[in-house]
């Protein structure tokens, strides 16, 4: 017999609510690495240097949370968070499409980030109570810096979307690229209903239109419209990703991938 | 030589509630609400922080470096310096930080 991973959380899941719950893991993490990363592109290239600065250190959030959530995982009896961060290849990665798109211009950048974290706090707001109470804990305590990053959002998003045409044409060019892929945010999985039944959070479709009511008046300050109609990019949450996401990775994965034993 | 950049706003932050809203430096920002947002990641990420003020360099009016001397002075003032109250001498000995 198998001894658990570790002691208690998990004891108590069944095979189908434990593949739920990494699952779910896998896409917390993946997303927050993922888009971490892109927001790391800007660093020494933002349009002005506080500019450079804060999303450059909300990359580093980022990307801690996603240090966080793999470590939920390890604790599940997954690898350590270096491995999963730097030794699976793209098929394996469960992040949105969103995540994975290429920097763009800072518009893009920007409206990206923003319809992502406007994403992440009203699922951090469901996890903050959920029945996994070290996801909870986890979720309550990124919080902070999860609200900051929304009111960083907001604030570039108003002020371009109502600034010259050029920055209102190119924020509407944004929206227009990003609102498909961040649809695909809420991608339904097979595990959404076992993940609601176990009181970790709504099922993805439920989710996604508290995120509308986020987003909308948002869009709606800055001038800017939503398009209506448009299919969701899904996929990602599979493991099927557009090309990009293969050479982030290889781009990020590169230097740990020649010696994986190596001390940091 | 003329700044092509975002009009400066003058940063202050406080560590704690009720303590004093200290200057820490300025950063560039196209207006104010922007700037406290700038500000929290220039400032606010290193150290305990509860509180940033932003305010428009042009608020603020100074005294000129050149009239430093009106801060001198002319005879002693020592008797100014309170240091012969018994909770100031506490306070010394203490030091500035802590409560007493």
């Amino acid at each position: 017999m198998n001894p658990a991973p570790t002691a208690s959380p998990n004891a108590a899941l069944s095979a189908e609510q434990s593949a739920a719950l990494v699952d779910l893991l896998f896409r917390l993490a993946d997303d927050e690495l993922v888009i971490g990363h892109r927001a790391s592109e800007w660093t020494g290239l933002g349009p002005i240097i506080e500019a450079d600065i804060a999303l450059s250190s909300m990359a580093q959030d980022e990307i801690g949370h996603a240090q966080a959530y793999y470590r939920l995982l390890h604790d599940l009896g997954r690898p350590d968070p270096d491995t999963l961060a730097f030794l699976r290849g793209p098929e394996e990665f469960r992040c949105a499409s969103l995540a994975a798109l290429p920097r763009g211009d800072w518009a893009f950048s920007i409206t990206r980030q923003f319809l992502y974290d406007a994403a992440e706090s009203v699922r951090l707001e469901a996890l903050a109570d959920c029945s996994y109470r070290p996801l909870a804990e986890l979720a309550r305590k990124v919080a902070g810096e999860e609200k900051y990053h929304l009111l960083h959002g907001r604030t570039w998003v108003t002020k371009l979307g109502r600034g010259t045409d050029e920055s209102r044409s190119r924020m509407q060019a944004a929206v227009d690229a990003a609102f498909p892929h961040a649809l695909g945010l809420f991608e339904p999985t097979k595990h959404d209903r076992t993940i609601a039944a176990m009181g970790l959070q709504p099922p993805e479709l439920a989710l996604r239109d508290r995120w509308a009511d986020v987003v909308e008046p948002v869009l709606a300050e800055a001038g800017l419209s939503a398009p209506a109609g448009v299919e969701p990019v899904y996929g990602g949450r599979a493991g099927r990703h557009p090309p990009e996401l293969a050479e982030l990775l290889e781009a990020m994965q590169k230097v740990y991938r020649i010696d994986p034993a190596a001390k940091w | 030589m003329t700044d092509t950049q975002w009009p400066v706003f003058e940063v202050f932050h406080q560590q704690a509630r009720g303590e004093p809203h200290v200057h820490v430096g300025s950063i560039h920002a196209p207006d104010a609400e922007t700037a406290l947002v700038l500000a929290k990641e220039q400032f606010g990420r290193r150290q305990a922080c509860v509180n940033l003020w932003v305010v428009p360099i042009g608020a603020i009016s100074a005294t000129s470096y050149e009239d430093a001397d009106i801060f001198q002075h002319g005879s002693d003032k020592s008797y100014r310096e309170a240091y012969g109250y018994e909770t100031t001498k506490r306070a010394r000995s203490i030091g500035d930080t802590q409560e007493i």
